[in-house]
This record gives structure tokens, C-alpha cells and sequence, in this order.
């Protein structure tokens, strides 16, 4: 007889709360009916971001449902014994594509996802924030210097595809420019 | 909106002379004159009374349970009359009380209605209501959203008061419930939302196919259930999701 479980939120080892609807068996099954579906893919897509912001993480992969990693607190539930299924995580991914949320990262394949928790153009005021108030301004920095800065910054271990956007959107405005140079690329 | 029978807030000028008419072949004119003074005097004195308690009507739900009542056992019909919504409900504001919960009610149901194949559970519905309604709302009672479903009928959006099992829900979508579905929606509230062929056949006799048939309609066609096929003892199992309670 399975005991009836009252679905509750959770806060994980790493103290994200999880939302009461990770403790409902069938979220993590791929429904047969459209516009059910969509609500959960909508949910994910939410929870997803929700938890990349929480840790800092970038990249989710399709591979991620089912070897342990850092993904684990949020594709599987192993209070409830559910995993989310790879199929059902590569049908997420599409969404989060297709809503502009998250892309394919490296181009031209569907397994991987640089996630987008904070758009292109978020990036892009943080970038010139960051700058400006560390007195950078009118220097010139290499990628390196950002992502890896001495003091731990926003910027922080942010991909350079990621890095390379943020930078483009503040060309367009003048507030920044690429330099190729030779050992290593920088601005 | 129309309703029929004897109330007092039928009785407004124009129609009182003619229904007199009709009452003067049996009655003798002085009968008459009595009776209509007796109304009028009647009339002043529920006037009086209703803008005097209408703030209490509006916050209070026995109160306004009680009053209801009231109106009922006397042949008043609040919502009645007519002007729209009535010189009662003008009176109390009640019409515009009324007008916005069940704005309130089809908002909700409106909403949740993917999530539950527009189906949901009558303390669910009361909940997010008085969410919507907020602090200043006053509290809302299960008789308020079942005489503010009544109003609701003429848009013919199918808002029905269902039971299933000993529970209240709202039905908000026009198809009906067929038999098969009704017992599955009974079998799940018992079992915290979920459901599987096994136990259609077991408790209730029926044969594999109808159990399969019913619940695959359920999910597939009418979207009121969630499919788990992780489920540990049967692989397959239906989640009702106006039957599960989750929290925001």
C-alpha cells in the first residue's frame, strides 16, 4: 500500500528550496498530453534556472540526468525513488532554447546548454558595472583577468562564449571593443 | 439576468398595478389597498435594515448566510428585480459583490484549468479566492462560491457544483463527467491523487479494458491526470491532479 505523501517543498544539502511539485512522481514523467506537457516543461524550465542561479552553474547537459554531478539535487528526487529520464531533459532543453532562455553551447549539437539565468544583456550591464567600479575603465583586461579575478566578482568563472555576448552587446554601444592578440584574447 | 416567482422586488411600480388588477377580481379593493400598504411599509422597513447591516452582510459570512436565508424563507430574491442585479443587490452593493467573486471564481478556475482538466477541488478554490480577494476581502465561505455559481449559470461556461466521494469540487468546462470517470476521481481522493488499472479491477470489477480505456481518456484526452511511468509497483500510474495538494 503506498502511503499517500503530502507534497511539500524541500530544501536541499546545498540550501535551495525545491518547489512542492519536485515531490509529485509524475514530474518527472514526460506527459502524453500536450498541453499538460507544457506546464511541465514551463515548471523545469523555472526550477532549472532557479537552481543555476543558486550555484553558479552554466552548462547542462543532456548526459547530466544520469551520471552524478552537480545536477543531481534537482534531475532526480531520491526521497520519492525518480529520476528525470535523458529524452525528458533533451525535450526541456529544446523549450529553454526555443524561449530564448538558454543555447545550444557549442553550436551545432543538442546535447549541451549554455543556460541563460541572466540574459546576454544582463551580463552585458554587469560586465560594465564591474569594470567601472573596480576602476578598469579604459584599460585593457584579457578574458582571463575577468573570469578569474583575484577578488571573486559576479563575472566569476563565466564561459567565454557567455563573456564574448556581453562584450558584443556593449560594442554595439561603444563601451567596449575586442583586441586580438596574440597570446590570448582580450579587450 | 430573469427570475420567476414571488418576490418582493418583483413588485416595483409598473407591474404592481397590473398584478393588482388580477387580485381585485378575488379580493375586494379595500383588502387590497391594505396588502399594498402593508408591502410598502414592509419594503421601508428591509431597506432600512439592509443599509444598515450592509457592511456586516459584505464581511460576515453567517451573517450573510443568515440573511440570505432570511431573504429566501420570505420569497425575496436579493440577486432579482428589474434592473440588473436588482434594487437589492443596488442597495447592498451586494450586486457588485456577487459580480466581482464570480469574476474571482472563473478567474481561478480559468487558470487552473490546465493544470486540472478544469476540475478543482472546492477548499482549493476557496483558497486561491480569498488569495485573489486579499486581506480586505472578508472571508468567503463554500455557500458563497455555491450561490455565486448559481449567477454564473446564464454564461453557460458549464460552472457546476460537483460531488465526487463526500467531496465539493467545480466543474468549469462544459463536458460532463461520465460514470467511469466520476468513480476514478473518487478512488483517487482516497489514495492521495493516485490511481492504476489494478485497482479499478480489484475494487471495483472492472475488466482491463475499461480500466484502461477510462484512465488513458482521462490523461490523454481530457487532460485530468498526470502520468507517472516510473511508478514502482504497477510502472504505470495516473495522478489526479485536483486530487493531490501541493503548495504554491
Amino acid at each position: 500500500m503506498l502511503t499517500t505523501m503530502a507534497l511539500s517543498t524541500h530544501t536541499t544539502s546545498t540550501g535551495f528550496l525545491l518547489p512542492s511539485i519536485h515531490s509529485a512522481p509524475p514530474f518527472f514523467t514526460q506527459q502524453p498530453n500536450p498541453a499538460t506537457e507544457a506546464i511541465v516543461i514551463e515548471q523545469w524550465t523555472k526550477l532549472i534556472l532557479s537552481y543555476a542561479r543558486h550555484r553558479n552553474l552554466f552548462y547542462l547537459r543532456v548526459e547530466d540526468a544520469e551520471t552524478g554531478g552537480d545536477w543531481d539535487e534537482v534531475l532526480r528526487n531520491d526521497r520519492i525513488n525518480r529520476r528525470l529520464p535523458p529524452t525528458h531533459l533533451s525535450s526541456i532543453l529544446a523549450g529553454m532554447v526555443a524561449k530564448n532562455v538558454a543555447t545550444y553551447e557549442p553550436a551545432k549539437q543538442t546535447r549541451s546548454v549554455l543556460l541563460y539565468w541572466r540574459l546576454p544583456e544582463e551580463w552585458a550591464e554587469v560586465l560594465h558595472q564591474w569594470a567601472s567600479t573596480t576602476g578598469q575603465m579604459n584599460t585593457i583586461m584579457t578574458f582571463y583577468e575577468i573570469t578569474d579575478p583575484p577578488v571573486n566578482s559576479p563575472l566569476t568563472n563565466i564561459p567565454l562564449p557567455l563573456l564574448r555576448k556581453a562584450i558584443t552587446i556593449l560594442a554595439k554601444s561603444n563601451r567596449a571593443q575586442i583586441i586580438a592578440i596574440a597570446d590570448g584574447e582580450g579587450l | 439576468m430573469h427570475r420567476r416567482g414571488v418576490g418582493l422586488a418583483a413588485f416595483d411600480r409598473k407591474q404592481t398595478t397590473k398584478r393588482f388588477e388580477e387580485l381585485s377580481n378575488s379580493i375586494s379593493q379595500s383588502q387590497v389597498t391594505h396588502l399594498n400598504n402593508q408591502l410598502a411599509q414592509f419594503r421601508t422597513a428591509l431597506t432600512h435594515f439592509a443599509s444598515t447591516h450592509r457592511d456586516k452582510i459584505k464581511s460576515d459570512p453567517s451573517f450573510r448566510h443568515a440573511f440570505q436565508q432570511m431573504c429566501t424563507s420570505i420569497g425575496v430574491d436579493p440577486l432579482a428585480g428589474p434592473r440588473k442585479g436588482g434594487w437589492w443587490a443596488e442597495l447592498l452593493g451586494l450586486g457588485d459583490w456577487q459580480y466581482e467573486l464570480g469574476v474571482q471564481i472563473v478567474d481561478v478556475c480559468v487558470s487552473t484549468r490546465e493544470r486540472n482538466g478544469g476540475l478543482i477541488e472546492m477548499a482549493e478554490l476557496i483558497r486561491m479566492v480569498s488569495k485573489l480577494r486579499g486581506v480586505s476581502g472578508g472571508s468567503i465561505t463554500e455557500d458563497d462560491i455555491v450561490q455565486s455559481i448559481k449567477t454564473l449559470e446564464p454564461l453557460g461556461a458549464g460552472y457546476q457544483v460537483v460531488d465526487i466521494s463526500g467531496r465539493k469540487m467545480v466543474r468549469s468546462v462544459v463536458k460532463e463527467l461520465d460514470d467511469d470517470q466520476t468513480t476514478i476521481l473518487g478512488l483517487a481522493q482516497e489514495h492521495g491523487g493516485r490511481v492504476v488499472e489494478d485497482m479499478l479491477i480489484q475494487r471495483r470489477q472492472w475488466s482491463r479494458e475499461r480500466a484502461r480505456t477510462a484512465l488513458e481518456n482521462m490523461l490523454l484526452r481530457d487532460g485530468l491526470c498526470w502520468l507517472d511511468d516510473q511508478d514502482e509497483e504497477c510502472g504505470r500510474a495516473y495522478w489526479v491532479t485536483s486530487a493531490m495538494k501541493w503548495e504554491a
